[in-house]
């Protein structure tokens, strides 16, 4: 088997003080080191190093972690309910019970089949409900789209409209991209007056 | 919520829960749980910005904005990544985003009347005395130059192993790097980072 040269034996060194030096290397490393003082006196530099930035740690503030706690808002998700079928399924039960509250009164033919058809009948009337307001809100802006383009006057008040909205989505959308941009050649530059 | 998260028998006196339980009982309602979040990566993260920002104010203060911002987003954290992983990549933009203001500010400043660029190198100092505070503060800075001297490639990988603790692995996902150049970048900025140091090394 071929030996790793010298330099192979440093990144080795790093590698071990960092404790990730695989262990058929380490094996390696360590015959080296018995037999060469160049390495030894690099790995015992190499702890001094460590151990120099580990002096240079800054102290934290003793309040730093109060702080913190007192300073937390109440976030989104706490107040957020969690996603489940319990809502939908109460709903529909409470349904089910008017339904059958309201079949019952009416005489002996009130059941738990007719309780069901007649939920469905008040889902179904919800439906029908929902689809007439839906087509009426088209219907409204059918009639509102005639009216703009019924005089030139408004035609033209709607195209400075409709241009203006474009712009000013146009130059939102190249102040982000620049920004992007901004941030991503201020980590390729290496900031070195930082 | 917290979905694909689970708390495994955490109690509070269970030993030593891992960050991504801690994250589970916060996201459960147990709001004192990120206090011990906060004590795991606070010195870690306050000095990691410290060496960014070269301000112990200015460290501690986008410390605590970058906390309380994880804290406001913590739902959305995926366990499938580390959560110092997260944590460091937020800190990270934090602080760039911090650098680019401060210098766009500094520009202005320079323009109005020509002023230095207000460094704040100073630390507390662990030795007593005065030559042992001049001795630490002469290293401080030493350590300080030596690093902003470094080329940005390798000083934030040096800063996020060597004061944001974190391993190989984890500065290769935060970076999006492959795991050998990591190892590779870490050797040479290690390399010219001890070259400058050397006179403190052979003392």
């Amino acid at each position: 088997m071929k030996r790793p040269d010298h330099n192979t034996y440093r990144e080795w060194l790093n590698l071990e003080v960092d404790g990730v030096l695989p262990e058929e290397s380490r094996a390696q490393l360590t015959e080296h080191l018995a037999a060469c003082d160049a390495c030894r006196a690099e790995r015992d530099e190499l702890l001094v190093f460590a151990d120099l930035l580990h002096k240079a740690r800054v102290p934290v503030r003793e309040d730093f972690r109060a702080q913190v706690l007192s300073s937390l808002p109440t976030a989104g998700w706490e107040s957020r309910s969690p996603r489940t079928w319990a809502f939908p399924a109460a709903v529909f039960l409470l349904l089910a019970g008017i339904a059958a509250a309201v079949m019952g009164s009416r005489g002996p033919q009130g059941s738990l089949l007719s309780a069901l058809v007649a939920v469905t009948g008040m889902l179904r009337a919800s439906a029908v409900a929902g689809a007439g307001l839906i087509a009426a809100s088209w219907k409204g802006l059918g009639l509102a789209f005639s009216e703009v383009l019924s005089s030139p006057v408004s035609i033209g008040v709607f195209g400075v409209f409709v241009l203006s909205l474009n712009l000013l989505l146009v130059s939102l959308l190249r102040r982000r991209r620049s920004a992007g941009l901004e941030r991503s050649s201020l980590e390729r530059s290496g900031r070195r007056d930082c | 919520m917290a979905t694909g998260l689970r708390i495994h028998s955490m109690t509070r006196g269970a030993e030593d829960p891992n960050d991504e339980q801690l994250v589970a009982a916060v996201l459960s309602g147990d709001r004192e749980r990120f206090g011990d979040l906060v004590d795991r990566y606070q010195g870690r993260l306050v000095t990691y910005l410290f060496r960014l920002l070269r301000n112990v104010d200015d460290a501690h203060d986008l410390a605590q904005e970058v906390l309380i911002k994880i804290y406001q987003v913590l739902d959305r954290y995926d366990p499938t990544f580390k959560f110092s992983t997260w944590l460091f990549r937020v800190a990270q933009n934090a602080a760039i985003d911090q650098i680019r203001r401060r210098r766009l500010k500094l520009v202005s400043l320079r323009q109005e009347d020509g002023e230095g660029d207000g460094r704040d190198w100073d630390l507390p100092s662990p030795e007593r005395g005065p030559y042992g505070e001049m001795r630490n503060r002469e290293r401080g800075d030493a350590i300080q130059e030596a690093i902003d001297a470094l080329p940005w490639e390798y000083r934030e990988l040096v800063l996020l192993r060597h004061f944001g603790e974190l391993p190989y692995e984890e500065i290769a996902q935060l970076k999006g790097m492959p795991l050998g150049t990591v190892k590779n970048k870490l050797f040479r900025g290690r390399q010219m980072l001890k070259d400058k140091l050397q006179g403190f090394l052979e003392d």
